[in-house]
Parts: structure tokens; C-alpha cells; sequence
């Protein structure tokens, strides 16, 4: 059974002849991570509320581990947790006791809530801070509070609405090292949004891209993220005499030398090497063998190598190219 | 992921999944109703929360254990235990108890944005709104049958006699009921209008105080006029005035108001408009939480 699925879903706010905040998505989400990714008003959290049954679609259906949203509203939240993006935690209570209450909200019993509340706290790092009232929390600290709230009733799904909201780069980085954790470790399937593309790819194993509604692209992280066998060259230097760029002079340089490669913006693009039955071991070799020969070319021209890296695969270009058509 | 890391992973980093019974929703509710009426008084919340409904609780006291002080030491008769008409003593400080706890209620949900929470758990918003609206009435009606226990009992322990106090006492208990009801839906509505404290507050003192104010004028200026009728009817506009009048037509109390229904059947029907017109509120108060979840 998966644990998402949702079948042509689509959600227009007020009059029926608005636009869309979600159109026609057809999804399927199963364990692990999936990240849930799209621009400021993609229909991220539209999507997230409608799958918790706060919010009717204007049609499509979806399931939810199996219960129906429209009918089975209860049940899903019952077993969901659930992040909001938005700030939701009461200055006024201690971390511990609201988690506590939270816990009893979601069907624990009083002894086993606190159990649970003091572990979870422990889990996203509040250990310390857990009797303090949560007014004087930091932002990087009410996420994990909020985050700690939807884990305490042990669900058997998660969906956190931009968890990294806020963070500076250190806590951001916590941030979805924890919710790697949960996915995996914890073995609770997550559904995580952001608008930010290149950090759902560090942690999913599945990425939804949404963009104004509409499915961008539903697929696993690996195969946006394999190895394209593509190196990327960025050069410096003096313009040559006829005021050819330093960039155009390195690039008809490779060429001349047998090099399939052509401009990227700044940067100089080389095909992968495509000749097949090269062996795993060789490999290296092959690229070592590359590099030297970019180096040799732009010490020959008296240029700068300021970067030779293999690219991989990224979802901001999965994103810009799918947009750009 | 292999077995052994998984098991390795429970060792080290400790996350246990839970496989203990649930609580059904009955239990969630009685659960949440619980938490409701005591973080109303302070309890759950920082220690400052705890200084303003204690202090009008123990204001709300004094004239109760004055009374049974008199009785006890000066041996006046028991005729001075008012129970119906201890609320209209004390309406200020009941007032200012609903008006500054019904927002602990309704708008600091809505202010921290914790309503989202609640809303995405499995009571869902009607039940959740009335949940809210039960723990107000079970906080009110904490702070207004406290006095009227202590005069009841008290006064016992001076040598009233049971048989004498006890119906009058119960008459005063039904009305401090109603008076808990109307007085819950007023400060539910008005709180859960706005996401400013301050407002709420206000909001509840004008329409509680001021409806005191106005319906006891009001009252006065009809009976001079000749129009006791419209004037006993007026008693709707404060939940006081119509306890005072449903206590008096219903249970023969004696009145604190210039108007009072003549008969019983004046009496059931301001009661029953009165609880028809706590209906609408409440309808009203479900349907902007069901609004809340789309937030
Ligand atoms: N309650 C509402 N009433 C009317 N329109 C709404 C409402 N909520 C969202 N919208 C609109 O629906 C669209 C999708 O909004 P949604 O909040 O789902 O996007 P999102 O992907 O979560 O964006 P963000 O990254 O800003 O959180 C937006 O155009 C938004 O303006
Ligand atoms: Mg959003």
C-alpha cells in the first residue's frame, strides 16, 4: 500500500472560476522522504491540507494510508503528524507540558505522553531547553518544538511544511539531518516541503516538483542526482588580441584538441566521455586523464583554471529546464 | 536498510515507536476538557498566569465567608444567606473572571496560531469548538458554586437548618448553571473574534458590564413609564438579570432587579429565548472553527 495517493486532485479557493491552487495532481508517495518542492504560492501547503482533510478539494480524489480524505478525516489524523508552516506554539506553556498535551490530544494516554513527550523533545535536541517556556525560544528552536509535537504520537506519517523556514545555515542543516533521520532511521515516511530546491535533493528519496499547481516532475532523487558523466570548466584570464573571451579562446582551444564541449553561461561544458566498456577501474583514469588535459590547455593559453568539476545532476536545472519549455 | 542497522539504531539513538493501547475520542475529549478548565485558572501555563483568576476568585469569596462569619459569631439569622442573589454581589468580579480567562481559551489559540494543531488532530473543529466552549462553562462554573458551597456548608456549621437552606440553596446552583452557560457563550463569541487580547477583553467587559448597567436603567425607566412587561423582558439583554428573573419566576428566589417576571411561565419563556439565543452563539462559534482549518 502506498502511503500518499492522490488521482487528478485539484483545489480552486472561493469563486470556482479562480485559478487553481492545485491542478489535476496525480501523485504516488511512498516511505522514506519525499520532498515536496515548489516556488511561494506552488500549492505546497494546499496539498498538505487538503491530505489532512482540513480542506475539501473542488474535485479529484486522494488517499491517505489508505483512508479516503472526503470520509475518513478522523482516522488520517489520528495517524498523521503534522508541521504547520507557520508559527503555532503558545508562549506561554513549557516545551515539555505542551508536547504532553499535544500527545494526549492525539489519543496517548497521560503516562504514556509524557514518556513519549520527553523522549521526542530529547530526539530534536531540546533535551535541555524542554522546561523552558517556549515565548523565549528562538526561531531554530520552536521549529524543533513544532516538530517534536507532530513525532509525539509516533505516526505512521509525518508532513512537515517547511521545516527549515527561518534557519540560519548551521540549523538549517540540523534541521534536515533530523528529518533524513526520521524518514530513515525512525522508519516514519515524511513528507517535507521547500521552496528551496537544492536542499530537499540532499535529503529525499523521491521529489514532487509543483509548480503553480501543476506536476513538474514526480521522481526518485537518484535519478536526478547520478553521476551525468559531465565536467564543468571555469576559466580566467586576458581576452586574445582580436577580443575573443578568455572563455570562447579555452573552449575552441579543447575543441582543436578533440574535446566535444560548448559554452555554459560562464562555464565551458565537456560532453562525458562516451565510449562504452570502460571499465569501473578505469574510470578514475579516464578523468584524471581529462583533467590534465584541461590543465595542460589553459596553462598553453595562459589562462586561469578556476574550477574543473564533474556536475552532477541537480534539481534546480530539473526545475529550470522543465519551466523553461 | 538492514535489520541489524535497524536494531542497532533503536540501541543507539533510542527512537521508540509506540505500541500501547490508544484513548478513544470520548477520552481525548474528557482529556482536553480537563486541560481546558484548569490552564483557565493558570495551571499548565507560566506562574504569572495563576495571579489574576486566583485574585478574583478569592475577591469573589469575601462576601460569602463575611456572611458566614456573622452568622457564626453574631448568631443573625440565615436570612443574609442570599444564595440566589450572591452572583449580582460579585457580578464584577465574575465579569472580569470571563472576560479576562475566556480569551486563555479562544484568542490565544488563535494568536499563537496553536489552532492549527489542534485542528489537524483527530476531534476536528466542531468538536474541538465545543470542547473549548465546555471548559469555559466548567471554569465559570467553578468560580461562581465555590462561594455558594462555602456559605451552604458554613452556614450548617452555624446551625441553619438543612431542611430550610437546602432548596433555596438549589434554586441558587441552577441559576449559577445557567448563569455559567450564557455567561461561557458570550466570552466564547467575543473571543473568538479576534486574535488581540486586549480586544477581547474589552470587547467582553462592555457587553457583560455595560449590559448590566443598561438593562437595570432600562428596567427602571419601563416600570416608570408603565411598561413593566417590556421592561421584565429587558432582562434578556444581561445573563444576571435573566438568572435573577428565571430564579425568582421558576424558584421563587427572591429578586435583586426592579422588573422580575410575575409568572412562571414569563420565566420559562425568557429562559428558553435565553437558550436559544446561547444556541446561535454556539452554532456560530463552531462555524468559524470549521473555517479556521482552510488557514
Ligand atoms: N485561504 C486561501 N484563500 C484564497 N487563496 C489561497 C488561500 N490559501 C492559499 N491560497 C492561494 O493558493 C495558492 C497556493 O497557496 P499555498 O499556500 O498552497 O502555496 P505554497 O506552495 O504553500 O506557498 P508558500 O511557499 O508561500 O508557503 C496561492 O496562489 C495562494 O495565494
Ligand atoms: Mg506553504
Amino acid at each position: 500500500m502506498g502511503v500518499i495517493q492522490t488521482e487528478a486532485l485539484t483545489k480552486r479557493y472561493g469563486s470556482s472560476s479562480g485559478v487553481a491552487a492545485l491542478d489535476g495532481l496525480t501523485i504516488d508517495v511512498d516511505a522514506g522522504v519525499t520532498g515536496l518542492v515548489g516556488a511561494n504560492g506552488a500549492g505546497k501547503s494546499t496539498l498538505i491540507k487538503i491530505l489532512l482533510g482540513l480542506l475539501s478539494p473542488t474535485s479529484g480524489d486522494a488517499r491517505v494510508l489508505g483512508h479516503d480524505i472526503r470520509t475518513e478525516g478522523e482516522a488520517i489524523r489520528t495517524a498523521v503528524g503534522y508541521m504547520p508552516e507557520h508559527d503555532c506554539l503558545p508562549p506561554d506553556m513549557r516545551a515539555i507540558d505542551f508536547v504532553v498535551h499535544m500527545g494526549q490530544v492525539s489519543g496517548l494516554p497521560a503516562a504514556a505522553a509524557r514518556e513519549r513527550a520527553a523522549d521526542v523533545l530529547r530526539h530534536v535536541g531540546l533535551a535541555e531547553e524542554r522546561y523552558r517556556l517556549m515565548g523565549g525560544y528562538s526561531t531554530g528552536m520552536k521549529q524543533r518544538a513544532k516538530l517534536a509535537q507532530a513525532l509525539v504520537h509516533d505516526p505512521a506519517l509525518i508532513m512537515l511544511d517547511e521545516p527549515t523556514n527561518g534557519l540560519d545555515p548551521a540549523a538549517r542543516d540540523d534541521m534536515l539531518a533530523l528529518v533524513r533521520r526520521i524518514g530513515h532511521d525512525f522508519g516514519i515516511p515524511v513528507l517535507v516541503t521547500s521552496h528551496l530546491l537544492g536542499e530537499l535533493e540532499r535529503i529525499s528519496d523521491h521529489v514532487v516538483v509543483l509548480d503553480s499547481g501543476h506536476l513538474l516532475r514526480s521522481e526518485a532523487t537518484q535519478s536526478f542526482l547520478g553521476d551525468t558523466g559531465v565536467v564543468l570548466v571555469e576559466v580566467i584570464g586576458d581576452a586574445a588580441p582580436d577580443g575573443t573571451p578568455a572563455q570562447a579562446r579555452m573552449g575552441e582551444a579543447l575543441a582543436a584538441r578533440g574535446v566535444s564541449c560548448r559554452a555554459r553561461g560562464a562555464l565551458i561544458e565537456i560532453d562525458p566521455d562516451r565510449r562504452d566498456g570502460i571499465p569501473e577501474e578505469q574510470a578514475a583514469a579516464v578523468h584524471d586523464a581529462l583533467r590534465d588535459l584541461v590543465r595542460d590547455t589553459a596553462a598553453d593559453l595562459g589562462l586561469g583554471l578556476v574550477r574543473v568539476q564533474p556536475q552532477t545532476g541537480r534539481l534546480e536545472d530539473v526545475f529550470r529546464e522543465e519551466a523553461a519549455r | 536498510m538492514t535489520t541489524e542497522d535497524r536494531a542497532g539504531v533503536i540501541h543507539d539513538i533510542g527512537y521508540r515507536p509506540y505500541r500501547g493501547p490508544r484513548v478513544s475520542r470520548w477520552g481525548i475529549i474528557t482529556g482536553l476538557l480537563r486541560h481546558g478548565a484548569l490552564s483557565t485558572f493558570g495551571f499548565g501555563r507560566s506562574g504569572k498566569a495563576k495571579v489574576l483568576p486566583f485574585a478574583l476568585l478569592v475577591m469573589a469569596l469575601v462576601p460569602a465567608i463575611v456572611f458566614v462569619g456573622i452568622i457564626s459569631f453574631l448568631g443573625l439569622d440565615s436570612e443574609l444567606l442570599n444564595y440566589a442573589g450572591y452572583q449580582q454581589v460579585t457580578s464584577l468580579f465574575v465579569i472580569m473572571f470571563v472576560a479576562a480567562q475566556a480569551p486563555v481559551l479562544f484568542t490565544r489559540d488563535l494568536r499563537s496560531g496553536v489552532i492549527s494543531l489542534y485542528l489537524a488532530r483527530p476531534l476536528g473543529p466542531a468538536t474541538f469548538a465545543l470542547v473549548r466552549w465546555a471548559s469555559l462553562v466548567a471554569a465559570i462554573l467553578a468560580f461562581v458554586v465555590t462561594p455558594l458551597v462555602i456559605m451552604f456548608v458554613g452556614g450548617l456549621a452555624a446551625g441553619t437548618d438543612v431542611g430550610e437552606e437546602l432548596p433555596r440553596w438549589l434554586v441558587a446552583m441552577g441559576g449559577a448553571v445557567l448563569l455559567a452557560v450564557l455567561l461561557a457563550t458570550v466570552g466564547a463569541v467575543v473571543s473568538s473574534l479576534t486574535t488581540r487580547r486586549g480586544l477581547a477583553i474589552g470587547g467582553s467587559i462592555v457587553v457583560l458590564l455595560f449590559g448590566l448597567g443598561v438593562t437595570a436603567v432600562l428596567q427602571e425607566v419601563g416600570n416608570e413609564q408603565g411598561q413593566e412587561t417590556a421592561a421584565t423582558w429587558l432582562g434578556l439583554l444581561s445573563p444576571f438579570v435573566l438568572v435573577d428573573a428565571v430564579q425568582h419566576g421558576l424558584g421563587e428566589a427572591t429578586t435583586s432587579f426592579e422588573a422580575p417576571p410575575d409568572d412562571a411561565a414569563t420565566a420559562a419563556g425568557m429562559l428558553l429565548v435565553a437558550l436559544t439565543a446561547a444556541a446561535v452563539g454556539l452554532l456560530l462559534l463552531v462555524r468559524r472553527y470549521r473555517g479556521k482549518g482552510s488557514r
